[in-house]
């Protein structure tokens, strides 16, 4: 596989994951391409501008890329903050739609201010690795401990109180779980990784502009959880590998390649309501597996 | 809190308004309980019961009045802090998670408590309380009848050890026999000290247990007494007792 590809589909599969923490917690919020966009700009910005980190055009130091991540994760999460404050008190349909609202203002006002380069962008983003397989690489690194932390708190306390959230708000909030602020953090947990994402991307796509967190991102970004399903953290990792994945390698058949990813993303939903996996699913397997396993080990 | 005066009631509700929007779903209702009672609120489909518990546990604001808990204001406390103090909220329709087992839906009803000897020591009351559920401690909520879901609902609100219970239509949908069940548990935590306010609509049901009673009729109280008098008040036997 080439390794371009396999770099988007890691991306994919971080801002699959940026999606699902809301939902989570039973919130559709459609604000990651939004997070993803700063981010990125931040990497961007910073980079270019700033002599300091290290960017001679040529290479760049790693740590530098650590800062980025480090100040695009405190913007996006100071502004998450801010905002989830006020359009968490909207719910289902009504908060999917000002997300919406929010991605777009973002692109507008970005498309229009000079120091983000307006509709041109940031050019020249220097490159912390010389291949493709070094962006690989770390990328892989900053998803398995992405998913590692999203392990972590389906098991502590917040983790259980966003499960609870999900199932029935009012029976979560009448126990005595604080549902605002619960939701509060799976939204800002969300902003972070997005903006945590973006930083990569920006200097691996080496340019960066108000067009890479729009509407469209929002609709494909959201599809990978639905695909993947929403019940475990591996559910929009799969979603995002696989549909990242999916028009490049439907390329032979050419024209019928959209067809067939709609019919993909169409099917998904109809044959697995909820998304491709599930707990129960994933017990199954791994049940029969270790059967196989079982089977083939030779006897004593 | 306030130091308060022994007469005060455990929980009481004054000239309390209460408004969604612009439609006025409460409009001025004064309810006592006093420590130790089982209190039953009745009345017909949009009188305001389930609004008057939302009230209570801080799910809605107040728009006028006050509602005051041991004589002291609830009217800024949060639906965590009620709890905390003591006042549990099972609402109407079950709600039990039904993707989590029987127990973990009990771990959550004992959510804001910190000690886990007690808390293990509570599941294993419910248990005892309703054996049923120890059969199914294992298996999902959901997959639970609706008098086990009732049960559980319950169960999940004791296990925040109230010193307040306030139930919201336990009886619904309930087969008429298990609504019996479900009243005389009710009858026998409240014998065991557990202070009760439980909201109906079937009155039969709930003046069978209670000591008092109120009847909301759109918004305001229409009727209030014992029980017994209750039970043989004509407006109320004409209106709800189907007699």
């Amino acid at each position: 596989m080439d390794t371009t590809l396999l770099q988007q589909m890691l991306l994919g599969a971080l801002l699959g994951i940026s999606v699902y923490l809301p939902l989570r917690c039973g919130q559709l919020s459609l604000a990651t391409p939004g997070f993803y966009a700063i981010g990125g700009t931040v990497a961007a910005l910073l980079s270019t501008r700033i002599p300091a980190l290290g960017g001679d055009g040529v290479s760049y130091p790693i740590s530098s890329v650590l800062l980025e991540m480090a100040l695009a994760a405190m913007v996006t999460g100071i502004l998450a903050l801010g905002i989830g404050k006020v359009v968490l008190r909207l719910r289902g349909i009504y908060l999917a739609i000002s997300t919406i609202a929010l991605v777009e203002i973002l692109r507008v006002v970005s498309l229009n201010l000079s120091f983000t380069g307006g509709a041109i962008g940031i050019f020249g983003i220097p490159q912390p690795f010389a291949s493709p397989e070094g962006y690989v690489g770390f990328t892989s690194l900053l998803l398995a401990v992405v998913c590692w932390l999203c392990d972590r708190l389906e098991r502590t306390r917040p983790g259980l109180a966003m499960a609870a959230i999900r199932e029935d708000e009012l029976a979560a909030a009448s126990q005595g779980i604080n549902t605002a602020n619960t939701k509060l953090l799976a939204f800002v947990l969300s902003a972070l990784v997005a903006g945590v994402t973006g930083v990569i991307a920006a200097h691996f796509l080496n340019s960066w502009n108000a067009r890479m967190g729009n509407f469209d991102a929002s609709i494909t970004t959201l599809a990978f959880v639905v695909f993947g399903g929403t019940r475990t953290w591996l559910g929009p990792v799969i979603g995002g590998l696989v549909l990242t994945a999916l028009p490049e390698l439907l390329r032979p058949v050419g024209d019928l390649r959209l067809i067939v990813y709609g019919l993909v993303i169409l099917m998904g939903p109809v044959l697995f309501p909820q998304g491709v996996i599930t707990p129960e699913r994933l017990s199954r397997w791994s049940r029969m597996l270790r059967q196989r396993l079982r089977l083939e080990a030779p006897t004593p | 809190m306030s130091v308060s005066p022994p007469a005060a009631p455990l929980l009481e509700f004054r000239d309390l308004v209460v408004r969604y929007g612009s439609i006025t779903a409460l409009q001025g209702i004064n309810i006592a309980v006093h420590t130790g009672e089982l209190v039953a609120l009745l009345g017909s489909n949009g009188a305001g019961k389930s609004t008057t518990l939302r009230a209570a546990s801080r799910l809605l604001p107040l728009a006028q009045g006050s509602i005051r808990w041991h004589g002291g204001d609830l009217g800024r406390v949060s639906t965590e802090r009620t709890v905390k103090l003591g006042l549990s909220h099972c609402p109407e329709g079950r709600r039990v998670l039904g993707r989590q087992s029987v127990k973990d839906n009990l771990e959550l009803g004992a959510w804001l408590r910190k000690d886990r000897a007690g808390i293990k020591a509570d599941i294993d009351r419910c248990y005892g309380l309703f054996p049923r559920l120890a059969e199914r401690r294992n298996q999902l909520a959901g997959s639970l009848s609706g008098g086990e879901q009732q049960m559980l609902a319950i169960a999940r609100s004791l296990m925040a050890r109230p010193t307040l219970l306030m139930l919201d239509e336990p009886s619904l949908g309930l087969a008429p026999k298990l609504v019996a069940e479900v009243m005389t548990t009710l009858r026998q935590l409240n014998q065991d000290g557990l202070t009760i306010l439980l909201v109906e609509q079937n009155a039969n049901a709930a003046l069978a247990i209670a000591h008092r009673a109120y009847v909301l009729e759109a918004g305001r109280i229409s009727l209030e007494g014992s029980a017994q008098d209750l039970r043989s008040n004509d407006k109320l036997r004409a209106s709800y007792l189907g007699a």
